[in-house]
């Protein structure tokens, strides 16, 4: 287990050292940020003052190379736009875009897998066209769509949920959320709703097809022929059978969740990263996008090791082989 | 009286109390705003969204009001004893957030600091280019000598933001960014910054100016147009800034909501690219490029021009959110020339001058345009390129591009005809023509913008006299004169200037501006 963790974190070091390069001269090759930053009416010699407080008269390779050893030396650069460094901008932004996520994940989890449940156990009846029907409109909408719906009917017309922004926010085991006060409770809702509507819609369906195939299988006669309750059956042992796919999925979706709550991001203005990764693309902010796409790889490689241990939990025979 | 009773009056007391005291904070507001500052230190970048900001907790010494002009503000007069020479009065009885007294000491502190922020985005060096020496004479008068005559010298310091000398000296980004070093003389004073979410102030009790209306203000930072117009509806900003021109009729339509529209000072034009022998995508019936480079010659550009149905393009495309234009700046700035009007579209001159050229049947175009630049941009083109066609150009293409990829390619010459957007920050034309149709020199560095490389040394000298020319109205007829001279070469092809909106909810007023300015001070409570 130990030499797996080692080999996958330095199969991590060079990926992460790849995609530096990829994404600093694809920023590099997009634009040039002075073209955005500056105001039209600035001289050249506010021009040529620019380019050299941010370091981009240099040549291509020396700024990649000035931003190597700066990185390794763990400083990610600072931002043009905000002129801090940009690992705490993005750092700063992360707490919103964690919270907003784990409960929309947690949503997906604590309405699909029941629902998904249900669909399984009583296939093709009403309740399983319905909810079947249902997963399909939170699959096939467009995401941007649903939370304009969500602001106009919970905001707009019935007035009872906020649009826009984090609300108040307290102090829950040191770290600032919005899920320490009732107004911020109140403002998580619509957006956290609308991020996780296509991911409830994805863990019912998994959840039923996994149902489907795992109840006809042999444990599950044996188990009804011991005269065990359908309740534990379900809920212990085909639960258990059908969580590896599910677990994999889910792990996979958070760091998307992550990485792309941008359109739930900007409708509902939420002061997570991933605005800030659109608006430094939009602005070619070079050091955040680097540090961003960097910070965004290194949790996609620790979720997937999560995951792969979490496995080793779940499935015995996967903890065997990993040994 | 039973004790239920009495609880319910208790609790319908309480709730009266509290509708009383939600009248009393009545006078709180909270404005939905598209774009969020990047820093609060009010010298670190002169971009508009950080400028907006700033202008709610610092001022200048000169004034900027809805139509640009400069009036006298932390500077109450100015003489000039020599053309190199001014002496500047400054306005006694004004106190920082910190209740310490605004004197020159301040002045000279913030005048020396504005070109030595460190990296700086967008500086407000040239503001302060032409500054040899200040020099505090007593504490409410300072003298500034300039390296060469610039009578244009109070509207270019009077932009520089003024901060209390005790709070800011040493500071660093962080402590402005915290409130710590955020002392300004404005109407409103810091509370808390928090990026991307909000910004919130309070109303500055002892202000020297006129009282803002309202004791506590937030900004809420609300990017995307849709959710910005959900918020106002659904009751949770009371004002928001540019309102998308696509839900204006709705807006117009609530009862209780109020939308003001004002004309910018944004341009929205067609650059005919000069700079080569050749022009990027301007080719003949064979598809090789023509040399030399037809839009070298005016009447081709004026063709261009006539081309052109300004009104259709607003009318249809804008849904009436533009007004078409024949010069560079709007009617309310200085150097607005009054009878150079748009021509209505005249397929039949356009035939005329473009057989005058040399062209009869024409030639190949390529239309350039940004598509996330400005509302309709890139449909703009797209009709742009039917009206080309119809005039009598064969247009081989329409490209859009997202602004970022596109405005460098369009600094770098890669376009032959490209669609660009210039906004006015200045009280009168000087300054975009001198960023856009001056003469482009690297050593002199002038003629930053012009991506056309147009020159005329007829326009260039009368420009630079207006520059030199200290009578006021003098300089706005020779200012006047330049444009003339700009217009009549089609210099630029003029489309139209952007119409902005603003909305609220009853029961309070905006002041509209052309500076597509979004701060407290306009914001009032209904009369």
């Amino acid at each position: 287990m130990t030499a797996f963790v080692i080999r996958r974190l330095l199969q991590a070091v060079l990926v992460l050292f790849v995609t530096s390069i990829i994404v600093f001269v694809g920023v590099y090759a997009i634009g040039d940020p002075l073209e955005i930053l500056l105001p039209p009416d600035a001289t050249m010699a506010e021009r040529a003052q620019v380019t050299q407080a941010l370091g981009l008269d240099q040549p291509l390779p020396i700024q990649y190379g000035h931003f190597l050893w700066n990185a390794l030396q763990g400083d990610l650069g600072t931002s043009f736009v905000y002129n801090q460094p940009s690992i705490s901008v993005i750092l700063a932004r992360l707490p919103a875009t964690l919270e907003l996520a784990f409960c929309a994940l947690v949503l997906a989890i604590i309405i699909g897998l029941p629902l998904g449940l249900i669909s399984g156990l009583k296939a093709g009846s009403a309740t399983d066209e319905t909810i079947m029907t249902g997963s399909i409109l939170g699959f096939s909408l467009p995401n941007f769509w649903q939370g304009m719906m969500l602001i106009m009917i919970f905001s707009v017309y019935l007035g009872w949920l906020p649009s826009t922004g984090r609300g108040q926010t307290g102090t829950i085991f040191g770290i600032e959320t919005s899920l320490a006060t009732w107004d911020g409770i109140r403002h998580l809702i619509l957006p956290a709703l609308n991020l996780s509507l296509a991911k409830i819609a994805l863990v019912i369906r998994l959840t039923r097809t996994g149902v489907q195939e795992t109840m006809p299988l042999d444990f599950v006669k044996f188990a009804k022929a011991r005269g065990l309750s359908s309740r534990r059956i379900v809920f212990v042992h085909v639960l258990k059978n059908i969580l590896i796919p599910i677990v994999t999925v889910i792990g996979v979706e958070f760091g998307s969740l992550i990485a792309f709550a941008v359109v739930t991001e900007t409708i509902f203005a939420w002061p997570g990263v991933g605005k800030l990764i659109i608006d430094s693309i939009n602005i070619l902010d070079r050091p955040i996008v680097v540090a961003y796409i960097l910070v965004v790889v290194t949790m996609f490689i620790l979720i997937n090791l999560f995951v792969d241990i979490l496995y080793s939990l779940l499935d015995p025979r996967i903890r065997s082989k990993a040994r | 009286m039973t004790w239920r009773a009495s609880i319910a009056r208790v609790a319908i007391t309480s709730a009266l109390l509290a509708s009383l005291s939600l009248t009393a904070l009545a006078a709180d507001i909270v404005i939905g705003r598209s774009t969020e500052p990047s820093a609060i230190d009010p010298q670190f970048s002169r971009t508009g969204n950080n400028q907006m900001t700033a202008d709610n907790m610092f001022e200048t010494l000169l004034s900027t009001d809805a139509n640009l002009q400069m009036h006298p503000h932390l500077a109450t007069e100015w003489t000039n004893i020599d053309p190199l020479t001014w002496e500047i009065s400054l306005r006694e009885g004004v106190t920082f957030h910190d209740g310490s007294p605004f004197t020159a000491d301040d002045v000279l502190f913030s005048l020396d600091r504005t070109d030595k922020v460190p990296n700086s985005p967008a500086p407000f060096s040239d503001v302060v280019s032409s500054v040899d020496t200040v020099e505090k004479i007593d504490d409410y008068t300072i003298r500034v000598t300039t390296k060469q005559p610039n009578p244009a010298l109070m509207e270019q310091i009077g932009r520089v933001f003024m901060l209390s000398k005790a709070a800011a000296e040493g500071a660093e980004l962080a402590d402005f960014n915290s409130g710590k070093a955020a002392i300004g003389t404005g109407p409103y004073q810091f509370v808390a910054w928090k990026p991307a979410e909000s910004l919130t102030l309070k109303a500055y009790p002892d202000y020297w100016g006129e009282q803002p209306d309202f004791e506590n203000v937030e900004f809420r930072f609300i990017a995307n147009n849709a959710a910005r117009t959900a918020a106002l509806l659904s009751g949770s900003v009371d004002l928001i800034d540019l309102v998308a021109p696509s839900d204006v009729p709705r807006l117009e339509q609530e009862a209780n909501i109020k939308v003001y529209p004002i004309e910018s000072g944004r341009l929205v034009y067609l650059a005919l690219n000069m700079r080569d022998d050749t022009a990027p995508g301007v080719v003949d019936a064979s598809g090789q490029p023509i040399n030399p480079n037809p839009f070298r010659d005016a009447n081709v550009r004026k063709a261009v021009s006539a081309m052109i149905d300004r009104s259709l393009l607003v009318d249809r495309i804008l849904g009436g959110s533009g007004v078409p234009s024949a010069q560079v700046v709007p009617s309310a700035l200085g150097g607005y020339v009054p009878d150079l009007l748009p021509t209505p579209a005249d397929p039949a001159e356009a035939k005329r001058l473009l057989a005058a050229a040399g062209f009869p049947d024409g030639f190949g175009i390529t239309l350039y345009s940004s598509n996330d630049r400005f509302p309709g941009d890139g449909e703009i083109a797209q009709a742009m390129g039917q009206l080309l066609a119809r005039g009598g150009l064969q247009v081989n293409a329409v490209q859009t591009q997202p602004y970022n990829v596109y405005a460098a390619a369009a600094t770098k010459g890669e376009y032959g005809a490209f669609i660009f957007s210039l906004g006015a920050s200045t009280p009168n034309s000087e300054s975009n023509l001198r960023s856009l149709l001056q003469t482009y020199d690297q050593e002199a560095g002038t003629g930053g913008f012009n991506r056309m490389r147009y020159s005329n040394p007829e326009f260039d000298a009368m420009l630079r006299s207006a520059m030199e020319e200290f009578d006021y109205d003098t300089r706005m007829e020779k200012l006047q004169e330049a444009t003339r001279i700009a217009m009549d070469d089609q210099a630029i092809v003029p489309l139209f200037f952007q119409k902005i909106y603003w909305a609220s909810r009853d029961g309070i007023d905006f002041t509209p501006n052309l500076a597509e300015r979004t701060i407290a001070q306009d914001v009032r409570l209904e009369k």
